[in-house]
């Protein structure tokens, strides 16, 4: 098992650093020239050029990539062309962000999905079942940064329920260290209840509305699971062997999990770089921010950064809902 | 005298559809007694899982039940859910046609007999797992404390209907229910699987209901036959008198058909013709995940004569499909010749073999499968025409009529597309297509096994006639021996990539030498309910589970199974002799007792 | 944001009262969801087509007061440059939609013609193909596409490229596993027994008959082109202004919605969000119809 692990970190390392490489030479591939973005486009020909030896663009692209992979395996992902400071640490304030933010958002949507799911599918064709195919549906095509605006216009706006959306916390409320980077985790920790509150308050709405889009798909793929497991022949044969509902329920949940556990890994991946739009609407600094701002100032460490960052991530967590998945189901071969 | 089990009245299991009402099973009236095995027949779709479920109080969603079931004095389709759970898989047991489907995938075979066995008996984790281990020898399965861990996706088939029985028989029931327990298990396999239970039900007094559709397990196992036909019951009447004299016009068919079968002589030829097809040392074997080694065919010759057939007999692993496939070359041999006439086809090139395609053709096992579903029956019949001929529309159009005609199908199914067409239409499509560009040679693999009884009989008739009147040679690969009878002159026998002994049909089934043969044959269920197996000795059966050939042993590879078994068995190489012309055996006993016969003549 | 899914499974559609034994298909204007998804679907092209012709106005320059509500002249109101919400909303469909099915149908007919080749034919460059398209799941897709526009030049030709090149892998998979079902079939063995080429059987027999899921795909595939364009015009890497686009709509009228102007957001996003759903609906109908046939 531990080989096992092992294997897939080693080949999920090759792989991220794979992407980090193959976007390397593609941005520089592009036509975009961040030179230019940083001067403006009325430099004269000496800013111009010690601008571009500053950033390293004036080397070869070969000798480029050799100086930024030196450095990669010393751990250093470079220096932001637009803050100056190391993109390692700014990832790692931004990162928490986002994670605590989806994580969130999975748990709510987990909570409430999967028992929905499969309540409905024990009763199949029924209104409730109808009218919670219809929202699966409805919830996984909305987007979500509209829906973010209509919930800031419904609960704050109107209802006064929620925050102004400026951020983690409120501008008179003063943050507590940064720790874990994670706004609830940081306040708990240093014992700042207000903070703790504050926090949470600022967090709900955009939790809500992440969680929103996320408990489509869920629940779709739950009912349909659990579905499918219902109507198969071992769940017949338990009923004839005549063990006691508790089991056979046990037996029912456990069997529809599988397709279930793989989608949620699928989506948490995919709201890594994808909760990007939730978080400008909301003003959080999340690793989606970040990217945004780095992507618009054609900072390349800070692209080639988060990618690399999200990739692993990504990894780490397909790898871990792997090793779920053979925990649970004793076909998948490992 | 016999104490009643079950009786069901005006029993009826329906489904809802948007247009209606589906009636599954229509009020049935049945009654099963204490020691009685009692057959179900009927074709697919005619109700009988639905019958056999409801005998539990189950019904697949969405399915109702209504009517009575009374089992013992207690009215099943009024109890709940706590008072029926008690009475399932403890007084009454099933057993279903997909044992591996049937097991839960997620825990190991010890774990849920033990769970079944605590379901109704009082009983902790060690006692259950004891009685599971207890449970599994008493089926038959060797090194139970190893197999109880293992999972059901780890099992074969017949390993895994051993379980699932074993699982149905733990508490002891008073009624087992069977729904066409031993489809897609081995002939052998078979014979041992309804032995054991045949015997489990008269020493326990157990009442059998066995649901099939194969007359020969009817009539060597039930003592009384039931058939149903589109939901409802049209027989009901002890065996003897069934096979005698049936009532319905389902049975009437089926068994005048298999009478005359029984009838049908084995075929025999006359004089020598031609060599067409020569097969010389072939060998393939795969390589698998493990590292370990497959050997699908070793060593295996032989000839085939111009309007000849050739019987290739086996069960699972013994390479018969693989040989097949060698010979059209859709796997290319490791070593050894296929001799065409006088051409080599194994030393063709891909594209010089194609032209051979046209004169060397074949017929799939599964008819359905083999077919384009997107594609018409015209379609179809117009490709093999394209690619090996270069005939005008108008002539491919002509030809195909003709094929129809040959085939025996009508032309209103040309537009049809396979899904349209029964299992015996589809297959005489295959045929059709098989035929289309004048072949030479067919390799027939298991044509009529995925068919239903009436289709089968009908396409083996097809089979002899256009034999007659084309002159067309074959190799047909079965596991049926009643048909390989009917149909081939000549037979080899295979196990574990081997054949074992090979001859004509009649010498070899009249008085096989080989240990395996004669299993094999043993095994064959008769239409005879007055000639049962049950009742006869089986000296010549076989023990354990077949082997899947992987690391073979040195010696003969029957040695773990054979009851005549000595240690020269075990070390020695066993190798294909021949005792009489025409006639060869792999066996030294079976060569040496034919050599001191020879003797002592 | 683009949520994916799994691919298509075979009746498990509650919207309709069917039993499993027996399925019937229904009568098709019966069929709630395929109605839906076609109305609106049918609209959304029309407008895609027509839309900016037979607008009221002029949805670029400014025509009447800015920030006024809906009113009998200005039914969707303005916004805060005066220019007519109404019109930028039936035009923006020019933009939104037909990058969306342009990359919908680019996309899947590349994606399928690979997951043809990599799931028929055995061998390295099939594994290849696989691991590139596994990597590329882990990839941060947004991100990678605002990487892509915002380097390339934001026009429409970039935007329809970086959308092909983001959803290119998911054909590529529904068909690469769909082939590798088919070709364990007994008719792939048949049309190779009766002399078919390699390469006949593969496109005449196997892929005709992988088509469905991929099919299936193409519509849901268009929702989420759309979705992605939106964002990426919502974060200012998407299509220029003044453009009408949706979600540069939602994106300018944004700070406007803590100040009570919900006009400027509210009728782009549901434009969004019913053509989204129409598409997506479209395809759950297609999938239902298909898995009864």
């Amino acid at each position: 098992m531990g080989r096992y692990v092992l294997k897939r970190g080693a080949i999920g390392l090759i792989q991220a650093l794979g992407i980090t490489i193959v976007v390397f030479f593609v941005i520089r591939a592009l036509p975009a020239d961040p030179v230019a973005r940083l001067v403006g486009f009325n430099a004269t020909e000496d800013v111009y050029a010690q601008a571009q030896a500053s950033l390293g663009l004036d080397q070869s692209v070969w000798s480029q990539f050799v100086t930024y992979m030196s450095g990669l395996v010393r751990g250093d992902l470079g220096v932001s062309w637009v803050t100056g400071s190391p993109i390692l640490s700014e990832i790692r304030s931004a990162l928490p962000v986002t994670l605590q933010l989806i994580t969130l958002a999975f748990a709510v949507a987990l909570l409430v999905s999967v028992p929905i799911g499969i309540a409905t599918a024990k009763r199949p064709g029924g209104k409730l079942d109808k009218a919670v195919f219809g929202y699966g549906l409805f919830a996984g095509a909305q987007p979500e940064f509209w829906w973010g605006l209509l919930f800031i216009f419904i609960f704050y706006y109107t209802l006064g329920l929620a925050p102004a959306p400026l951020g983690e916390f409120a501008p008179s409320v003063s943050p507590p260290p940064e720790i874990t980077g994670m706004s609830l985790v940081d306040s708990l920790i240093t014992g700042n209840f207000a903070a703790f509150v504050d926090a949470a308050w600022h967090l709900w709405l955009p939790v809500m509305t992440l969680a929103f889009i996320v408990s489509g798909p869920i629940i779709k793929m739950t009912r349909q699971s659990m579905s499918r497991v219902l109507g198969s022949e071992f769940i017949l044969y338990q009923q004839a062997s005549g063990l006691p509902s508790s089991q056979v329920a046990r037996s029912t949940t456990r069997a529809s999990l599988p397709p279930v556990v793989t989608l949620a890994g699928i989506l948490f991946g995919f709201l890594l770089g994808g909760a990007v739009l939730v978080e400008q609407v909301f003003a959080f600094n999340g690793l989606g921010s970040y990217s945004v701002r780095a992507v618009l100032n054609l900072d390349y460490p800070a692209i080639q950064g988060t990618v690399l960052i999200i990739t692993i991530v990504s990894l780490l967590v397909y790898l871990v809902l792997d090793l779920l998945l053979a925990a649970i189901d004793p076909r998948v071969k490992n | 005298m016999t104490r009643r089990i079950l009786r069901t009245t005006r029993l009826k299991v329906t489904y809802p559809t948007p247009t209606g009402n589906f009636t599954a099973v229509d009020n049935v009236d049945l009654s099963l007694s204490a020691g009685e095995i009692v057959g179900l027949i009927g074709e697919s779709g005619s109700g009988k899982t639905s019958l056999a479920l409801a005998l539990l109080g189950l019904v697949r969603h969405p399915g109702r039940l209504d009517g009575s079931v009374k089992f013992g004095d207690q009215e099943l389709l009024e109890l709940d859910f706590d008072e029926l759970r008690e009475i399932r898989g403890n007084s009454i047991g099933l057993i279903t046609q997909k044992p591996r489907q049937s097991l839960n995938p997620f825990l190991n075979i010890g774990t849920q007999i033990g769970r079944v066995y605590r379901a109704h008996v009082d009983a902790n984790k060690e006692e259950a797992k004891d009685h599971a281990i207890e449970l599994l020898e008493s089926v038959g399965i060797n090194d139970a404390p190893r197999r109880i861990r293992a999972y059901p996706h780890e099992l074969s088939g017949g390993m895994a209907q051993r379980a699932l029985i074993s699982m149905a028989l733990s508490a002891q029931p008073s009624l087992l229910v069977a729904d066409e327990p031993t489809s897609g298990l081995d002939v052998t396999i078979q014979a041992q699987f309804l032995d054991r239970m045949w015997k489990r039900a008269e020493e326990t007094d157990t009442a059998v209901l066995l649901v099939t559709q194969d007359l020969g397990i009817v009539a060597n196992y039930c003592d009384r036959v039931l058939v149903i036909e589109k939901g409802r019951l049209v027989e009901d009447a002890p065996t003897r008198e069934f096979f005698a004299n049936p009532r319905d016009q389902y049975s009437k068919r089926v068994l005048a058909l298999a009478g005359e079968r029984a009838q049908a002589t084995t075929a025999t030829a006359e004089g020598e013709t031609e060599p067409l097809i020569r097969v010389d040392g072939l060998r393939k074997t795969f390589k698998l995940d493990d590292g370990k080694i497959l050997s699908a065919v070793s060593d295996v010759s032989f000839m085939v004569r111009e309007g000849r057939s050739l019987g290739l007999v086996g069960e699972s692993g013994s390479g018969k499909t693989t040989v097949g496939r060698l010979i059209l070359r859709l796997l290319d041999a490791d070593e050894g010749d296929i001799w065409f006439r006088d051409v080599d086809l194994t030393k063709l090139k891909t594209k010089a073999f194609r032209d051979y395609r046209a004169k060397i053709q074949v017929v799939f096992q599964d008819p359905f499968d083999s077919l384009n579903p997107r594609w018409s029956v015209e379609k179809i019949l117009r490709e093999p025409l394209d690619l090996h001929t270069s005939m005008s529309s108008q002539e491919k159009v002509a030809r195909i009529t003709e094929l129809l005609q040959q085939v025996g199908l009508d032309e209103s199914v040309r537009t049809s597309r396979p899904a349209g067409l029964s299992a015996g239409q589809q297959q005489r499509v295959c045929l059709a297509r098989a035929l289309a560009t004048h072949p030479d040679f067919l390799v027939l693999d298991e044509p009529t096994s995925a068919l239903p009884p009436v289709a089968r009989v009908e396409m083996i008739s097809l089979l002899k006639s256009l034999r007659e009147s084309l002159g067309l040679s074959f190799i047909f690969i079965s596991h049926d021996l009643s048909t390989v009878r009917e149909l081939c002159q000549d037979v080899a026998v295979m196990y574990l990539s081997q054949i074992v002994e090979m001859g004509p049909t009649s010498k070899v089934f009249a008085d096989p030498e080989h240990p395996y043969t004669r299993a094999l044959l043993d095994s064959v269920l008769f239409h005879d309910p007055d000639n049962r197996r049950v009742d006869r000795e089986h000296s010549a059966a076989l023990q354990g589970e077949i082997p899947s050939p992987v690391d073979l042993p040195t010696g003969c590879y029957l040695a773990g199974r054979c009851p005549l078994v000595e240690d020269r068995c075990r070390t020695e190489p066993q190798l294909l002799q021949v005792t009489e012309p025409g006639h060869s055996v792999r066996c030294w006993k079976a060569v040496q007792k034919y050599v001191s016969q020879g003797d002592g003549e | 944001m683009t949520i994916p899914t799994s691919p298509p499974v075979p009746g498990e559609h509650p919207l309709e009262d069917l039993s499993d034994e027996k399925l019937k298909a229904k009568r098709w204007y019966h069929d709630v969801l395929l109605v839906t998804g076609l109305v609106i679907v049918t609209v959304a092209l029309f407008l895609a087509a027509f839309g900016e012709a037979i607008a009221p106005y002029d949805p670029t320059i400014p025509v009447g007061p800015p920030s006024s509500p809906p009113s009998g002249t200005h039914w969707f109101g303005t916004d805060t440059a005066g220019l007519d919400v109404f019109s930028r909303v039936i035009s923006a469909p020019r933009i939104d939609v037909t990058l969306a099915v342009s990359a919908a149908l680019l996309s899947g007919i590349l994606g399928t013609f690979i997951g043809l080749m990599a799931g028929f034919y055995r061998g390295p460059l099939s594994a290849l193909i696989m691991r590139i398209s596994d990597v590329l799941q882990a990839f941060p897709v947004f991100i990678l596409a605002m990487v892509l526009v915002a380097l390339s030049g934001r026009n429409l030709t970039n935007l329809i490229f970086a959308l092909t090149f983001l959803y290119t892998p998911i054909f590529i998979r529904l068909t690469r596993a769909e082939v590798m079902t088919q070709r364990e079939r007994s008719y792939v063995e048949a049309a190779r027994a009766s002399g078919n080429s390699e390469w006949t059987i593969a496109v005449k027999h196997v892929l005709p008959n992988s088509l469905t899921p991929s099919l299936i795909q193409l519509s849901v595939t268009v929702g989420f082109g759309i979705l992605l364009t939106a964002g990426l015009s919502f974060v200012g890497a998407g299509v220029r202004p003044p453009n009408p686009e949706w979600g540069l709509m939602i994106a300018n009228s944004a700070p406007q919605i803590v100040l009570g102007e919900w006009w400027t957001s509210l009728f782009p996003g549901i434009a969004v969000s019913l053509t989204v759903v129409g598409f997506a609906a479209l395809s759950n109908a297609i999938e239902r119809r298909v898995a009864t046939s």
